[in-house]
């Protein structure tokens, strides 16, 4: 490359040539060594021109700068891996072992609490003698200052029922009531 | 070194909290004991019925001093809100349980209530009342093991007793 160098100065000229001939041979030692790039004259622009604009673009982010980043699943779950989840074992319904039957009636009943249907029967004749019993006090605030004994039908008071008092119930005694 | 409770720490607390205050929970506790001196048998939350059986059993306890005792009025007129159990209570149930050392009260689980709580529900009578009893003593058969060594054992002291 043939280069005109036209300044007044010579030695200034020299110098410049001498640095041309070593850029061109790959001897200067900003260039990194072995294949240099081939340098040619190129076009010198000016400087704001070539910035590139893509700060003041209008793809600007619509979201603030201080935006806080949360967690979400970046797949979706398979059904293999959901089923693995829902059915392992602290997750089923534990199964009651404290279920037995009940000898008197034959419903099924828990170990540790009384049978329902045996205690439906014992409520609904408590709730038969408490009428009676109202009917007789007749009104509120009339507790007796004595025990009371309930006797079914054709049945007499014995000697240990002495100073109690009587409540009568129109019906045979039931079985499972056993007088004492 | 903790030196303050933190609030939700109840390690050691005996008494459960109902009602509104504590002020409230004693009267819960105290229309509870009424009806019960009253009816003989009551159904309630068992949480109710576990903590009401000891205000029940220590208030048979000061009955047992006697209605001269001035200690054991004061508790049955402040636990008993309908004043004619006070006679009752001296006059019945003392004397009832005067053999008795203690556990004057039966408390026994029943099927969860049927509204929407299900709630864990139980019955506390006093015993020796004159209502329909709730469970039948069951005997064992007599064709268990241990039954019929003690059967083979009785025969076996009859026979030694009548040669």
């Amino acid at each position: 490359v043939l280069v005109l160098v036209r300044s007044p100065l010579p030695r200034l000229r020299a110098l410049l040539q001498r640095c041309w001939g070593r850029l061109e041979r790959g001897l200067w030692p900003a260039v990194f060594g072995g294949q240099s790039p081939p340098w040619g004259p190129a076009l010198a622009v000016q400087g704001p021109a070539l910035v590139p604009q893509g700060v003041s673009d209008a793809g600007a982010p619509s979201l603030p700068e201080s935006v806080v980043w949360m967690a979400a699943p970046k797949q979706r779950r398979t059904i293999e891996v959901n089923r693995c989840r829902r059915r392992n074992a602290n997750k089923l319904i534990e199964i009651k072992r404290n279920i037995d039957v009940c000898p008197e009636c034959g419903n099924l009943k828990q170990k540790h609490v009384l049978c329902g249907y045996c205690y439906a029967k014992v409520k609904e004749e408590t709730r038969l003698i408490r009428m009676e019993i109202h009917k007789k006090e007749g009104g509120p605030f009339n507790a007796p200052t004595v025990e009371t004994v309930v006797l079914y039908e054709g049945e007499k008071p014995t000697e240990k029922d002495e100073g109690k008092r009587i409540i009568e119930r129109a019906r045979k005694r039931p079985s499972w009531f056993v007088q004492d | 070194m903790r030196l303050s409770v933190a609030a939700a720490i109840s390690h050691g607390r005996v008494y459960r909290r109902f009602g509104l205050s504590p002020r409230s929970r004693l009267d819960l506790l105290r229309n509870l004991v009424t009806a019960l001196v009253r009816h003989e048998r009551i159904e309630t939350p068992w949480a109710r019925a576990d903590e009401m059986r000891g205000y029940a059993e220590r208030l048979i306890d000061y009955a047992k001093r006697g209605d001269k005792d001035e200690r054991a009025m004061r508790m049955a007129d402040f636990w008993l809100t309908e004043k004619d159990l006070i006679h009752k209570l001296f006059k019945v149930l003392a004397p009832r349980f005067q053999p008795h050392a203690g556990s004057y009260t039966r408390l026994l689980q029943i099927p969860n209530r049927d509204g929407l709580d299900r709630a864990k529900m139980a019955v506390i009578e006093l015993k020796g009342n004159p209502l329909p009893p709730l469970v039948r003593p069951r005997r064992d058969s007599d064709r268990t093991l241990l039954n019929q060594l003690l059967k083979g054992y009785r025969q076996d002291a009859q026979r030694a007793r009548g040669t």
